[in-house]
């Protein structure tokens, strides 16, 4: 068991995801507010749970194989799930400062 | 999963031929414009001008129409397209049935080819249009949007129906009526009933999608529905039964009405959009709903004109114009760019995705040039415009060459985006 789970779950989101982009919008998934939780249960099971900008994104496929390759990159030996979920409904609260600047919002 | 439309989508194979085949036709009507406008200037029945017109409506507007609705029907109806293998077949009938339609109409013989062009052409649709309401009956949703689109295949049935007959009647000469009476229900039926709901309906989907917007009261959107086609099936049977000027100018408002109230909806999308920056692409889609609007005034003008008795010729070909050239080519010149470029990279880097870097859909194309594109073809289009309402045989010949520079453009562009050879970098 690793001894830091939280650490493995912020080293997720800070170093791996925010490099992942919704490829129509050319911003990184997390700055866009589109990941609600990343769980580490402290073996080898990472569950990612996030949402998309609309249900009816066509890249949406994509985005979610994004985010599970990249994970495995760095961590191969884990199981890593994604549950795409649409509630809450994601909504501009959601965006950091730095993916308003971005999307030219500030 | 759910609300994931890409287990759904056809193949690629289907969708990206008609871009291209789209795309080439249009270019090929710009340059038949070009050389054929001393005639159509002065006589706007001329047979030259309704070929050109059926390559710009049949090759270009439809063509890139169906590729974009097999595209776009999992999203629209949530289930995968009928058949496949009919669409296939639907593609060569229908390129095969323009090509012959135009070509009748070219060369002027209504009673011999037309009559055998008009029966591909209405095998063609009736394919395209089986195929889709198949789809339709195993939908698993249904919204405002969807019905529009419905309702845009029932209006075409209805166009390509209205076409043949008035194609037969050139052999058999069974109306009772003259058949302009009958090519303006077609007209009218196709541009507003096909296209111009296709368009709503599509777009009341794909624009907030883009600019990230979550305008949802439809309201406007379902007043919309019913003003236009209360317009247009009114102003239809007032056009076949003897025409009545009051019935016909309630019917036109009702119509104009129900495309105001579209673009208020759309202005809504706008003004609560996320995404603050557009780029070419979302831009050309607004300018082409500004060019909506800009044709409705024109219908004010023809109306009065027509009211007062005042000869019409240059209003006419402006209404023409600013519709099939100005609305429906605008917002297909920049909605292709929102389409085929991401049809193709799912195509070559879904794979690939997360396992190496990989470049973003935008970079298929180039950005540069379709800003060009964009600058050139506004350009052509006003002076192409202002060609016709002064008469100007040599200022519309200018318009044109620009127009064909910007079909050329565009060619270029979609066949780099189609034929895209895969780069794929190390992440680390």
């Amino acid at each position: 068991m690793h001894s830091n789970p939280s650490q493995i779950e912020l080293e997720i989101i800070e170093t791996i995801l925010i490099n992942v982009y919704d490829p129509e919008i050319e911003i990184d998934i997390v700055n866009l507010g589109l990941v609600y939780d990343v769980k580490f249960n402290g073996y080898n099971q990472v569950t990612v749970t996030m949402t998309l900008s609309t249900p009816s994104c066509p890249l949406g496929d994509s985005i979610v194989q994004d985010v599970k390759e990249s994970i495995k990159r760095s961590y191969p030996d884990f199981e890593v799930a994604v549950n795409l979920v649409f509630e809450p409904q994601w909504h501009q609260g959601m965006i950091t400062p730095e993916g308003k600047e971005m999307l030219g919002m500030i | 999963m759910t609300g994931l439309q890409t287990t759904n989508a056809p193949s690629h194979k289907i969708v990206i031929p008609h871009f291209v085949t789209g795309s080439l036709a249009f270019l090929i009507s710009m340059i038949l414009l070009f050389f054929t406008a001393d005639e159509w200037m002065n006589l706007y029945f001329s047979p030259k001008l309704i070929a050109i017109v059926h390559v710009l409506v049949l090759g270009w507007g439809t063509m890139i129409a169906f590729g974009a609705l097999y595209q776009l029907i999992p999203v629209v109806y949530e289930t995968s397209l009928y058949s496949e293998k009919l669409a296939k077949v639907t593609f060569l009938v229908y390129s095969f049935s323009v090509v012959f339609l135009s070509y009748a109409f070219w060369m002027a013989s209504f009673s011999q080819l037309l009559f055998y062009a008009s029966l591909a052409m209405f095998l063609a649709l009736m394919l395209f249009i089986a195929n889709l309401s198949l789809t339709y009956r195993k939908r698993t949703k249904s919204n405002i949007s969807s019905r529009f689109i419905t309702t845009a295949l029932f209006w075409l049935a209805l166009t390509v129906i209205v076409g043949t007959l008035t194609a037969l009647n050139f052999k058999y000469q069974f109306f009772n009526h003259s058949h302009l009476q009958y090519l303006k229900i077609h007209a009218h039926i196709g541009l507003i009933g096909w296209f111009v709901m296709l368009i709503i309906g599509a777009s009341s989907i794909l624009i907030p999608m883009f600019v990230i917007s979550h305008q949802t009261n439809t309201k406007k959107l379902n007043l919309s529905y019913v003003l236009i086609n209360m317009g247009l099936i009114g102003l239809s049977v007032n056009w076949f039964l003897d025409s009545n000027q009051i019935i016909e100018l309630v019917m036109i408002l009702s119509i104009v009405l129900g495309i105001l109230n579209y673009l208020r909806y759309v202005y809504l999308v706008f003004k609560s959009r996320i995404r603050k920056v557009l780029d070419t692409a979302m831009k050309l889609t607004f300018i082409s709903l500004l060019i909506m609007l800009f044709t409705l005034i024109i219908i004010g003008i023809l109306t009065g004109f027509h009211w007062f008795k005042i000869p019409t010729m240059s209003i006419v070909l402006m209404y023409g114009s600013s519709i099939i050239i100005g609305f429906i080519s605008t917002i297909i010149l920049g909605q292709i760019y929102k389409t085929l470029p991401f049809i193709v990279w799912l195509k070559v880097y879904q794979p690939y995705v997360g396992k190496f870097k990989t470049p973003l859909p935008r970079e298929l194309y180039s950005e540069e040039w379709m800003k060009i594109q964009m600058y050139v073809y506004l350009i052509g289009l006003a002076i192409f415009v202002n060609g016709i309402i002064f008469q100007q045989l040599i200022i519309i010949k200018i318009g044109i060459s620009l127009l064909i520079i910007t079909a050329t453009i565009n060619l270029i562009n979609v066949i780099k985006i189609t034929f895209h050879q895969q780069k794929l970098t190390s992440i680390n």
